[in-house]
């Protein structure tokens, strides 16, 4: 924590803001990057939206108070950019976002850039039938593999309503690959 | 008749999500969005917001200095006249002599102004019959 501290103040001292931002770009690029792709699923809208979550934490870095961890603040910026995206891609083309889910997820087998077999791809329909929350604690919790506490953190849900919400998801998504 | 065999997650390997990324793409990633940024930009913060504490104590200097003259003249109303300020005022800067000050007084002023000691009248006896010359004074 206290290192934390020293590392916020260097974000914010214009002598050693760079080297310090840089240094924050290193270590937070892939876990931020799997969180947001886990979201949009496709690499050139995570990619967007990767840049724009930076940017943002750049920009509000002045306005961090430190009442989370560091890490959890830039997660709940990047779940906040990457589901703006996908309200305003799916406004864009005139439909729901769940018909955009189920469209990306259409488009996965053609994409270059998922390597995903068909237990893969299953799983990722499965997961496009839960609601938006569970989806979320789902994917933070199975794919991205971050503890209760952390999902708690950075979505401001209780520990006891995340593990129902994760425990509801199993049952659906198992439900449904039995089914498909 | 088969069965259909009930999926369960725990039971089966981890399934990952299956999802790559371009060959380098983390290795450019960060030159890219620190191009987004001016070169050696600080964080932004406004001029007003920059000279807001000078500005505010500038303000604060110039209401204490205008309250100065109005402390002094309500401190000075409120001031009585000292009696000796008084005294040497009317003794040595008014026209005014001992006839116009008595004609201001009332006469219960100046039954207070009458000498307090008074001389018992069996000494006054005293000092006629030891000083002859008064005693001839005073019949002539």
């Amino acid at each position: 924590m206290q290192e934390e501290q020293e590392f916020i103040k260097k974000l914010l001292n214009p002598k050693t803001q760079n080297e310090a931002f840089k240094e924050l770009l290193r270590d937070y690029q892939r876990p931020l990057y799997n969180h947001i792709r886990n979201i949009v699923l496709n690499h050139d809208d995570a990619d967007d939206v990767l840049q724009n979550t930076f940017v943002k934490v750049f920009q509000y870095l002045k306005n961090f108070k430190g009442e989370s961890k560091l890490f959890s603040w830039m997660y709940r910026i990047a779940t906040n950019e990457a589901l703006t995206f996908l309200n305003q891609k799916s406004k864009i083309n005139g439909i729901s976002s769940e018909e955009l889910q189920n469209k990306t997820i259409d488009n996965l087998q053609a994409d270059v850039f998922f390597d995903g077999n068909e237990i893969q791809l299953k799983l990722h329909k499965a997961i496009a039938i839960l609601p938006e929350k569970q989806q979320l604690v789902f994917k933070m919790k199975y794919f991205e593999e971050l503890k209760y506490e952390t999902i708690s953190e950075i979505l401001g849900t209780s520990v006891g309503a995340l593990k129902a919400s994760y425990h509801h998801a199993v049952k659906k998504i198992e439900a449904f690959v039995t089914a498909n | 008749m088969s069965i259909m065999k009930a999926f369960k997650l725990e039971n089966e390997p981890k399934i990952a999500s299956g999802f790559k990324t371009p060959e380098h793409y983390f290795d450019h990633f960060s030159a890219k969005v620190l191009q987004q940024f001016p070169e050696n930009e600080p964080i932004v913060i406004s001029i007003f917001q920059k000279r807001k504490m000078v500005i505010m104590m500038v303000a604060a200097l110039l209401i204490l200095a205008l309250m100065i003259p109005i402390y002094i003249s309500i401190s000075t109303n409120l001031k009585e006249l000292d009696e000796t300020t008084l005294e040497n005022y009317l003794a040595y800067q008014t026209n005014l002599n001992q006839y116009d000050l008595v004609s201001e007084l009332e006469t219960k002023d100046i039954s207070k102004m009458q000498p307090v000691s008074s001389t018992e009248d069996k000494v006054i006896e005293d000092i006629l019959a030891a000083d002859s010359d008064i005693e001839h004074l005073l019949t002539e």
